[in-house]
């Protein structure tokens, strides 16, 4: 297979995809207090025109331009846009959703002292900018930097309610990610040191120069980084055993930031060891292997925890430990199989676990109730929402045809072409067990027989939500079908950001 | 210069033990603010040595963000919450006796087998060498705090150990840093420090305790 670096271009737009949802932050956070329609408005506006030049930038790049802007210190790519499209579809459902979320019986009846409805809108877009900066950023620090400011951005959100349980969540999260972080600026550090004698004269480390280095730095430099930088990023992703905040986080998050949490956050230290171990992953191989053991691990705990919670979020969360292995064994294989399968899994569970937060969102919604066992006794009129569920349960779970299978086949593939049988086979495992588990939760909630339980006055009857939020869910599901019976729709996309990694590997 | 350099580096190791020990949370922030501005000289006593005057702009951000923003903050709050830390897991005495030495060994150990961990050639002569394992030891007795210490306040001191460590291995292992990269990585420790310090706040008001294993309703 060739696979070459594409023509640079220099172009305003990688400044443009940070700058503006950045900027209306900035507005929201400024006019926010004035109303209700400035800070739907504004945040409508900013998610709408990033998502414009997001859908700009994946054409060019599909065309087979390479965007830079300010020298090589921005660099879009494949794997950039399409990180950074998938931020901008799921910002654009979690924004539209939120206007109809909050301000109904639901989550909002505390008082919060410090958060309001202008910090969450204001907050969501700074991530997003964030998360835009951190994927066109170049240079091996600022990757870091900009990495951890994403975490800092989302701690309010976790705080939102500011009752008990949300302050420990955030401050978990925040104190946990940021010591975890500080690992991989250390193995940053040290790979950055490595490489001065053979960079150029402009003396920064830049992710794409990391290829032509890899084979030149010594051995146990390059292994000692890696442990460092799978320990930092790998605590952005939530593996185990650095995952402890995770389920915390995910869970006491109202559900619209949930889905963002789950759906986008987490997949930033995917993207940055995709970034940084996958480059050096082909010239060693204890890095696959390390990698598949901890991923192994990882998705042995992240089901079994989520088998025994009866906190409908908290199973989530715990799952979303076990979903986020697959992608990072993946990446960490190295080999074209795996970052596609990888990449492929990241979109597949994008989609799938944002659907799933955004639909129990839409339980908690109209039921008013968050556990399992609460939840068995609400008869449910919510056909919608019921279908959307379901689609996400089997879609996560990796069963045809739905996206999961797709992604999760090609992984087992890559796995088993490493060398790696026995992680393919926890792999399956963990799926088969995942489809257990949320579809009793589903069953329970949906299906069982209410009136055992009505006797009592606790039977209540929870109806379809409002369309602002059903039609995020539906589009989503869609998207999960589509994907698992077309999975060609997204290959032009996936398979130029395969290569782009690829391209950097051999360095070009 | 090079006396110079060792002993601002044992007064930096000694002051960076008090920060980690010493159970007045005033004393401990005193402490961490002398290690932070000992940090800052020995990054001017680098740029001396190496006539390399871009390492000014870090020495002079870490010593507006370290030693005057961050033991500000801290200093604030303690002002109005207990200064007495919340007993650790393990007494003085024990702890002092037990991390000093360890510390010391580590420190050795790495002194002398800096050619695992050292990237370049020139990171394994001196001073570089014992700046390196210097700072991989105030790293080490940050993660120690962070296990140890059950203390809110503590655990934010905890953590700029840990930073400095690292920003002093960035200093030795790579001098010739761009000075917006600098720029994000001070901003970036200034943000973060002042969250967590209004999170801690928050969480004293609604817990009554700035005990941080009382944070366990989520346990389960």
């Amino acid at each position: 297979m060739v696979v070459t670096l594409n023509p640079t271009v220099v172009s305003i737009l990688p400044f443009l995809v940070f700058m503006v949802p950045l900027a209306f932050g900035g507005l929201i956070f400024a006019l926010g207090r004035f109303g209700k329609a400035y800070r739907q408005g504004l945040a409508l506006a900013g998610i709408l025109l990033t998502l414009l030049i997001s859908v700009i930038m994946t054409v060019r790049v599909l065309n087979g331009q390479v965007l830079t802007w300010w020298g090589n210190n921005f660099y879009v790519d494949g794997l950039s846009t399409l990180m950074e499209l998938a931020a901008s579809i799921m910002g654009v459902i979690v924004v539209v959703y939120s206007m109809k979320y909050f301000g109904a019986k639901t989550e909002v009846e505390e008082a919060h002292p410090y958060t309001s409805m202008t910090t969450y809108y204001g907050q969501i877009l700074l991530f997003l900018g964030l998360m835009n900066w951190t994927c066109a950023t170049n240079n091996i620090i600022m990757l870091y930097v900009s990495l951890e400011f994403t975490t800092l951005a989302t701690v309010f959100l976790v705080t939102f309610h500011w009752n008990k349980p949300a302050l420990e969540a955030g401050y978990k999260y925040l104190l946990l990610v940021t010591v975890g972080v500080v690992f991989a600026l250390l193995g940053s550090v040290l790979l950055y040191s490595a490489a001065t004698p053979y960079l150029p004269v402009s003396r920064v480390l830049l992710l794409t120069e990391l290829g032509t280095i890899a084979t030149k730095i010594p051995s146990n430099i390059v292994l000692l980084a890696a442990a460092f930088l799978v320990v930092g990023f790998g605590t952005k992703a939530g593996l185990v055993p650095f995952h402890a905040w995770l389920p915390d986080a995910h869970a006491e998050a109202p559900a619209p930031v949930s889905a963002l949490l789950s759906g986008i956050v987490i997949k930033v230290g995917a993207y940055a060891l995709a970034r940084t171990i996958s480059v050096f992953a082909p010239h060693y191989g204890t890095i696959p292997l390390f990698i598949a053991i901890l991923c192994s691990i990882s998705m042995i705990v992240g089901m079994m925890m989520a088998m025994i919670q009866d906190d409908l979020k908290r199973m989530l969360a715990y799952s979303s430990v076990a979903q986020i292995a697959y992608v990072i064994e993946g990446l960490g294989m190295g080999t074209y199989l795996g970052i596609y399968g990888g990449l492929m899994h990241l979109v597949n569970h994008t989609i799938v676990k944002g659907l799933l937060f955004l639909s129990v969102g839409a339980i908690i919604y109209s039921a008013g109730k968050r556990r399992i066992s609460e939840l068995a006794k609400v008869r449910f009129r919510m056909p919608i929402t019921a279908f959307a569920f379901f689609v996400a349960v089997f879609a996560i779970s990796g069963m045809p045809p739905f996206n999961g299978f797709v992604s999760k086949f090609t992984l087992f593939l890559a796995v088993g072409e490493a060398k790696l049988m026995w992680a393919a086979v926890i792999g399956i495992i963990t799926s088969l067990f995942t489809l257990v588990c949320f579809f009793r939760a589903g069953y329970k909630i949906f299906w069982s027989e209410k009136e055992v339980h009505a006797v009592g006055a606790e039977a209540t009857t929870a109806t379809e939500v409002p369309a602002a939020m059903w039609a995020g869910m539906v589009l989503l599901a869609l998207a999960a079908i589509v994907l698992g019976v077309f999975p060609q729709v997204i290959h032009p996309l996936l398979d130029s950001a395969t290569k782009c990694v690829l391209a950097i590997l051999i360095g070009g | 210069m090079g006396e110079l350099i060792t002993t601002l580096m044992a007064c930096h190791f000694i002051a960076s033990v008090g920060a980690a020990e010493i159970r007045n949370l005033r004393t401990s922030t005193l402490f961490l603010l002398v290690q932070s501005l000992l940090l800052s000289f020995i990054i001017v006593a680098f740029a001396e040595q190496s006539q390399n005057y871009s390492l000014y702009w870090w020495a002079a951000l870490t010593f507006v963000t370290k030693v005057v923003i961050i033991p500000a903050l801290l200093w604030w709050h303690i002002k109005h919450t207990e200064y007495i830390e919340v007993k650790p897991l393990v007494s003085f005495v024990v702890s002092f006796i037990i991390l000093s030495i360890f510390l010391i060994a580590f420190y050795q150990m790495i002194r002398t087998y800096v050619g695992f961990i050292a990237p370049t050639a020139e990171a394994t002569i001196e001073p570089a060498r014992s700046s390196l394992a210097l700072a991989f030891t105030i790293f080490v007795l940050g993660l120690y705090v962070l296990v140890v210490h059950r203390d809110a306040v503590k655990i934010i001191i905890g953590l700029h150990l840990i930073e400095n460590g690292v920003h002093l291995a960035l200093v030795t292992l790579v001098p010739k840093l761009p000075v917006t990269t600098i720029l994000g990585i001070v901003s970036n420790v200034v943000v973060a420090a002042v969250m967590l310090l209004f999170l801690t706040e928050s969480i004293y008001k609604a817990f009554g305790s700035a005990d941080t294993l009382k944070l366990s309703s989520l346990k389960r």
